[in-house]
C-alpha cells in the first residue's frame, strides 16, 4: 500500500481527516475537530464490539471460558489498543491474562495449543513452528511434533467460576459484512 | 467438463437470496428455491479448494455474488492492489456476474478501525472513491456494486446530500447499486430524517440488489447489528421500495446470534412476501 511518506497530493486533506478519526476511534486520539462526542462514542462502542466477536471467533474457549465475563474483559482490554488482527488480539489478550493468573483452564488449553503449533514474539505475525515444541499455560502441556499438535495435560479446574455463560460469537474478521 | 478458462457466468442475482456464512452452510443448502447467495470475498480463498458448501451450491447453479468489505473504496489512499487482485479471483472462480464493496473506509493513517467507517459527503472524498472504483474496475473482471454503510456518526465537512454523494458517485464510475434497505431505515433513523425521501432521490434503476438485516435500539440510536431480527419497520421500508421499483434480487444477512432454522425460513419468507418474490424455503 502507498501510505504515509508519499508526496503530498490534493486528498492530503481527507488522508489526516481520516486518520484522525481512526486514531481517535481505535487508539485513543483526540477527537477530529468538528465532531460531536455521543456519536464518536457510540461508534468507538460499535467497533469494540464487533471486534470482540471477532476474537471469540478465532479464540472459542477464551471467550467461553470467561462467559459472562467475555465482552467487559475483552473491550476492557482493547479500548484504546488498535487491533493487530482477531488472531494476535487474542493471543495478547489470553498472555495477559495468563500473566494475572486470570485465565480460565479451557482458555489456557486453547493458549498452549497455539504456543505449541505457532511461534508468536507478540510483534509480529505468527509463524509455524518448524521443530517440535511445548506450549504451556495455567497448566496444560501441548506437544507439537512435525506440525500436529496434542493436548498432553489439560489445565487443572480448580475453581467452578468458568464457563458460566455463552460468549458473543456474532462474525468473523472473515465472514461479517454490512 | 469446464474449460481451462471459464467464461460462462451465473446468471444475474435474481429473487430472495442470503448471505453465506460457515455457520449456517447446512441451512442456507437445504433452501429449495434458493437462486442466489453472497458470500464475504476475503472469507474465500483465491486457489485451493474452496468450501464445500460453497461448491454444492455452485453445482446446483445458484448464483454467488462476492461481497468484499476490507477494500476501503473510499480510503484516501489508492486501494490495495493486492485486495483488488483477490476479489477478481473470487469473482473468477465462483463465475461471479458481478461483485459488490462499500462506500466506506476500513483503515487509515496505518491503522485498521475494524469495521466500515462513513466518508465526509464532500467533493473531495467523491474524487477518492470514484478514483478508487475506476483502479479496481480496471482489474476486475465483472461489475461492481456499490453500496451505502449506516453510519453512526456524521462528518463536519458534509457538502452534499446523500442522495447527490451517491448519485455522482455512480454517475462518474457507472457502478451498479448495492442498496441496503437496513442501512437506509437506520440512517434516516438517526438522523432524524425520512427514508422514503432518499428512496425517491436514488436512481433505484441502477439497484442489482438490495440488502435486509436486522438491528436494535441501544442507547438511543438503531444499530444495524445483522445479528438481531429484522425489525417491522424495515420489512415495511422493503415494501416501499418494491413499490417504488422493486430490485431484480433481495438479500438477507445474518452474522451471528443464529436463530432456529425455522425463525430463518420466517425471515425469509417475510421478506418474500414483502417483495412478492417466491418464496425460497
Amino acid at each position: 500500500m502507498t501510505g504515509a511518506g508519499s508526496a503530498p497530493t490534493p486528498r492530503a486533506g481527507l488522508a489526516e481527516r481520516q486518520a484522525e478519526l481512526v486514531a481517535a476511534l481505535v487508539a485513543g486520539g483526540e477527537p477530529p475537530t468538528g465532531f460531536a462526542p455521543g456519536p464518536l462514542a457510540a461508534t468507538r462502542a460499535a467497533l469494540l464490539r464487533k471486534r470482540a466477536g471477532e476474537v471469540a471467533r478465532h479464540w472459542p474457549l477464551l471467550a467461553a471460558g470467561l462467559g459472562a465475563r467475555w465482552s467487559t474483559t475483552f473491550t476492557d482490554w482493547a479500548a484504546g489498543r488498535p487491533t493487530a488482527g482477531s488472531l494476535r488480539d487474542g493471543w495478547d489478550l489470553a498472555r495477559a491474562l495468563h500473566d494475572r493468573h486470570a485465565l480460565p483452564p479451557a482458555a489456557a488449553e486453547e493458549l498452549a495449543v497455539r504456543e505449541a503449533r505457532l511461534r508468536y514474539d507478540g510483534v509480529r505475525a505468527p509463524r509455524p513452528r518448524r521443530v517440535p515444541a511445548v506450549g504451556r499455560a495455567g497448566g496444560a502441556v501441548a506437544v507439537q511434533i512435525a506440525g500436529r499438535v496434542r493436548l498432553l495435560r489439560p489445565a487443572p479446574r480448580v475453581s467452578t467460576r468458568a464457563g458460566d455463560g455463552v460468549p458473543d460469537a456474532a462474525g468473523s474478521e472473515l465472514w461479517i459484512s454490512d | 467438463m469446464r474449460g481451462r478458462r471459464r467464461v460462462r457466468r451465473m446468471t444475474g442475482p435474481s429473487g430472495v437470496g442470503i448471505g453465506w456464512r460457515p455457520e449456517i452452510a447446512g441451512f442456507v443448502a437445504e433452501l429449495p428455491g434458493l437462486r442466489f447467495v453472497e458470500v464475504v470475498a476475503e472469507g474465500v480463498p483465491a486457489s485451493g479448494p474452496l468450501p464445500p458448501g460453497l461448491t454444492q451450491l455452485r453445482d446446483r447453479a445458484v448464483t454467488v455474488v462476492p461481497h468484499g468489505v476490507r477494500l476501503s473504496l473510499g480510503g484516501a489512499e489508492p486501494v490495495d492492489p493486492a485486495r483488488v487482485a483477490h476479489l477478481a479471483a473470487v469473482a473468477q472462480r465462483l463465475d461471479a456476474p458481478l461483485v459488490s464493496e462499500h462506500i466506506a473506509f476500513v483503515r487509515a493513517g496505518g491503522l485498521e478501525a475494524g469495521h466500515l467507517l462513513p466518508l465526509p459527503r464532500s467533493r473531495e472524498a467523491v474524487d477518492a472513491v470514484c478514483a478508487n472504483v475506476a483502479r479496481a474496475q480496471a482489474e476486475l473482471p465483472v461489475p461492481i456494486a456499490l453500496e451505502p454503510i449506516a453510519a453512526l456518526l456524521d462528518w463536519p465537512d458534509d457538502e452534499l446530500t446523500e442522495a447527490d454523494f451517491l448519485t455522482e458517485i455512480l454517475d462518474r464510475t457507472g457502478a451498479l447499486l448495492l442498496l441496503d434497505v437496513a442501512n437506509v431505515h437506520a440512517n434516516a433513523r438517526n438522523r432524524g430524517a425520512d427514508p422514503l425521501a432518499l428512496l425517491d432521490r436514488l436512481p433505484l434503476e441502477r439497484v442489482a440488489y438490495a440488502h435486509v438485516a436486522g438491528g436494535a435500539e441501544h442507547g438511543g440510536l438503531y444499530h444495524d447489528t445483522h445479528t438481531d431480527p429484522v425489525p417491522t419497520a424495515v420489512l415495511e421500508l422493503v415494501g416501499a421500495l418494491c413499490a417504488r421499483r422493486r430490485p431484480p434480487a433481495l438479500l438477507l444477512e445474518r452474522d451471528g446470534h443464529y436463530p432456529p432454522a425455522a425463525e430463518l425460513r420466517a425471515e425469509l419468507d417475510a421478506l418474500a412476501s414483502a417483495a412478492g418474490f417466491p418464496a425460497v424455503t
